[in-house]
């Protein structure tokens, strides 16, 4: 196998190499280094939770615990609750804790993904000072570490739907489906933001505040049947690449309804769209990062 | 495998020196441009590394050794020109690349495995060994922030030394640990040079480089100033004569260091270990076997050789033996080989010099003398104990006494 590495090409270089191969080569590459991959999410799971009592049990805490605040806002304080459309064909009652946690996991999945992969690059210095390995990696990993999180999210939100809400459908056949999506789209948007975080430092402090407003942009501690009668609102969620998946998985898990295909397609067009221009971005920014980070 | 393991075709390199660098949007906007110069640390490196040579790289500091060596890694990417690499690399840049303090000595291993290259089965066929080396086995399974420094640099090196890749390369990662941890560095390095593997090795180190590498180049200010046998390069780096002869040359053009009437000619010198095997470097208490061949203008007899030997960096004559002197007649044939072997070599780490002089015995016409024109390296022996001066000697001791009464 001969690897090479070149700047722009000057005469006696080997033959440029087209775009199409390229990629292809790099997604070869990233498939290549999986026990890599493998060993980084192993490390940024153990990291995060080494030396705390609760350990593992944190990333399953943490989401229960925004739940019960929402719950005492929401049930406790206003009294009302922020979803209406929330009726499963065979009528059993979906609490709104169950009801929020759903979305709450997917969105987890999702902005978790974004935050931590944003500094993934920065804070490798030392890694890429000292060794090769495909960058996308870095980002990559920190996606996947959001994966296995959520992985937990959702083993408990199956149990909690089962002991309170009633069995689930066939529809949850969709899960990897949105799953998917949702992973691609983050995936694309880390490779962005981890990239131009290396440039551009500020981005990461920016990220926190656009996740926080992103959060309310996105039906999950309501349905988009609060808002039906706002038509702007309507069309502002619609747009939203996570209105989709996040709306789905509620549906596909809790409710037992089909998700909306529009919407879901519609989103795995944005997470296609995230994934070429994060590449693209990526591949452009990452042979300075050795010497900049 | 390729004949060729690396290629550096033109490769330039720069790196922007900025005089402030702006990370910030507010930097950003406020300074209109970022300041900045480049910096070139390549301009324009041609080489070749063949497959399964040593080849070490030499140049004073900010010459462009670690930069060549980062792109050949993909760490770097040239500015202009390309590298092409054929093969599996590993590189060694320093030590516990990737090590995390939180986690274990377990969990670090495989970790630091995966970074070097190694899939998951071959890090658990060398876990044992590693663990072994390193000496730490009840310790793998807390975090490496507890360990002491020399626990964590045990276990760093045994890493590092496990490697096995097509091609290494290593960044002055020799320099550090103690004397054990260098001469088992330098054993590994043997072996996997024995197994035909690509090692390019950067070191500010002259003597490891010739002791370690067959080829070298000197880089000067970014371009290659020198490429060759390393001895050679070595040699031209400081400025030196201490060159390799083996091939005759026209007497006329002899260096100063050269003389004699040219009857009987010094044609090459080689050092031995037992195996009869060239080697550049010896330890202390090994056999080593200096192998002078010559040629002759026709059969001389009562012709005596002589090899005498300096320490390199004081010029300390060390000894010096002839054939008169040890009573052996030796008769010169047309061309031939003379040995002289020292089955235990006493000399310690360093440096040496070797005077070779072909001379009739009785009437001291000297045929030809290359006065220190070869050299050999030693390094320490582990198995000794440690002494200092310029030779190991055997001995015993004997300890005794009573209490003293007061």
């Amino acid at each position: 196998m001969a690897i090479t590495i070149s700047g722009p090409s000057r005469p006696g270089s080997p033959p440029p190499v087209g775009r199409a191969t390229r990629s292809l080569a790099a997604i070869r590459e990233l498939a290549g280094a999986r026990e890599l991959t493998a060993n980084l999410v192993r490390r940024d799971l153990k990291v995060r939770h080494r030396g705390t009592f609760l350990g593992m049990l944190w990333s399953l805490t943490t989401p229960l615990l925004v739940v019960g605040l929402y719950y005492f806002v929401f049930k406790l304080l206003f009294k009302t609750s922020p979803a209406t459309d929330v009726a499963r064909p065979d009528h059993h009652a979906i609490p709104f804790a169950v009801y929020f946690y759903a979305g709450l996991t997917l969105w987890n999945l999702f902005a978790s993904s974004i935050l931590t992969s944003a500094t993934s690059v920065t804070s490798s210095g030392y890694l890429l000072n000292k060794v090769y390995f495909p960058r996308a990696i870095l980002p990559l990993s920190t996606v996947l570490s959001s994966l296995v999180t959520f992985g937990f999210e959702v083993c408990v939100l199956l149990v909690l739907t089962l002991a309170v809400v009633g069995l689930p459908s066939l529809q949850l056949l969709w899960v990897p489906v949105i799953v998917l999506i949702v992973v691609a789209l983050s995936f694309g948007l880390a490779m962005l933001v981890s990239a131009v975080n290396v440039h551009l430092r500020d981005l990461a402090h920016f990220l926190a505040v656009l996740v926080q407003l992103w959060f309310w942009g996105t039906p999950i501690i309501y349905s988009m049947g609060f808002v039906a009668k706002r038509e702007s609102l309507l069309t502002l969620l619609r747009l939203n690449p996570l209105t989709g998946v996040v709306v789905g998985f509620r549906n596909v898990v809790v409710l037992n309804h089909a998700p909306d295909i529009k919407l879901l397609a519609y989103d795995a067009a944005c997470a296609v769209v995230a994934l070429a221009v994060g590449a693209s971005v990526f591949g452009r920014f990452q042979r300075t990062f050795s010497e900049i980070v | 495998m390729a004949d060729i393991a690396i290629t550096c075709a033109g490769v330039w390199k720069s790196y922007r020196i900025y005089h402030q660098r702006s990370h910030t949007l507010k930097e950003k906007v406020l300074s209109r441009r970022n300041m900045f110069e480049d910096f070139w640390a390549l301009k324009g490196v041609d080489l070749e590394v063949p497959s399964g040579s040593t080849m070490g790289i030499i140049g004073a500091n900010g010459s462009g050794k670690s930069t060549l060596l980062k792109t050949m890694a993909r760490i770097l990417t040239p500015n202009k020109g390309w590298v092409e690499v054929n093969g599996t690399v590993s590189p060694l840049l320093e030590l516990g690349t990737g090590f995390h303090p939180e986690l274990t000595g377990r969990e670090n291993v495989a970790l630091a495995g995966s970074l070097l290259g190694h899939t998951r089965r071959d890090m658990e066929k060398k876990y044992d060994g590693i663990v072994e080396f390193a000496g730490i086995e009840n310790f793998m399974d807390i975090p490496v922030k507890n360990y002491s420094t020399g626990m964590y640099t045990r276990l760093a090196f045994a890493v590092a030394i496990s490697v096995d890749p097509e091609i290494l390369l290593i960044d002055e990662v020799l320099s550090v640990g103690d004397e054990s941890f260098q001469m088992r560095c330098h054993q590994r390095i043997a072996e996997l040079r024995a197994e035909g593997r690509t090692i390019v090795l950067v070191s500010h180190s002259l003597e490891t480089i010739r002791a370690l590498c067959k080829r070298a180049v000197w880089i000067e200010s970014g371009v290659v100033r020198e490429a060759g046998l390393s001895h050679d390069v070595v040699g031209a780096y400081l400025g030196g004569v201490h060159k390799r002869m083996t091939q005759p040359r026209e007497r006329e053009s002899l260096p100063e260091n050269r003389y004699g009437s040219g009857e009987a000619e010094i044609t090459g010198v080689q050092f031995l270990d037992a195996d009869g095997d060239e080697v550049p470097s010896f330890c202390t208490g090994q056999s080593l076997t200096v192998r002078v061949g010559y040629r002759a203008s026709g059969p001389i007899e009562d012709a005596t050789c002589g090899i005498a030997v300096f320490r390199a960096d004081n010029h300390t004559y060390v000894f010096g033996q002839s054939t008169q002197g040890s009573k052996i007649k030796l008769n010169l044939a047309e061309a031939g080989t003379i040995d002289m072997t020292l089955p235990s070599m006493p000399l310690l780490k360093g440096q040496y010099l070797v005077t070779i002089s072909l001379e009739r015995a009785e009437v001291k016409e000297i045929f030809d003398l290359h006065d220190r024109e070869y050299s050999f390296v030693v390094l320490d022996n582990p198995g000794l104990p440690m002494g200092g001066g310029l030779i190991h000697v055997p001995t015993t001791w004997t300890i005794s006494g009573s209490p003293v009464r007061a």
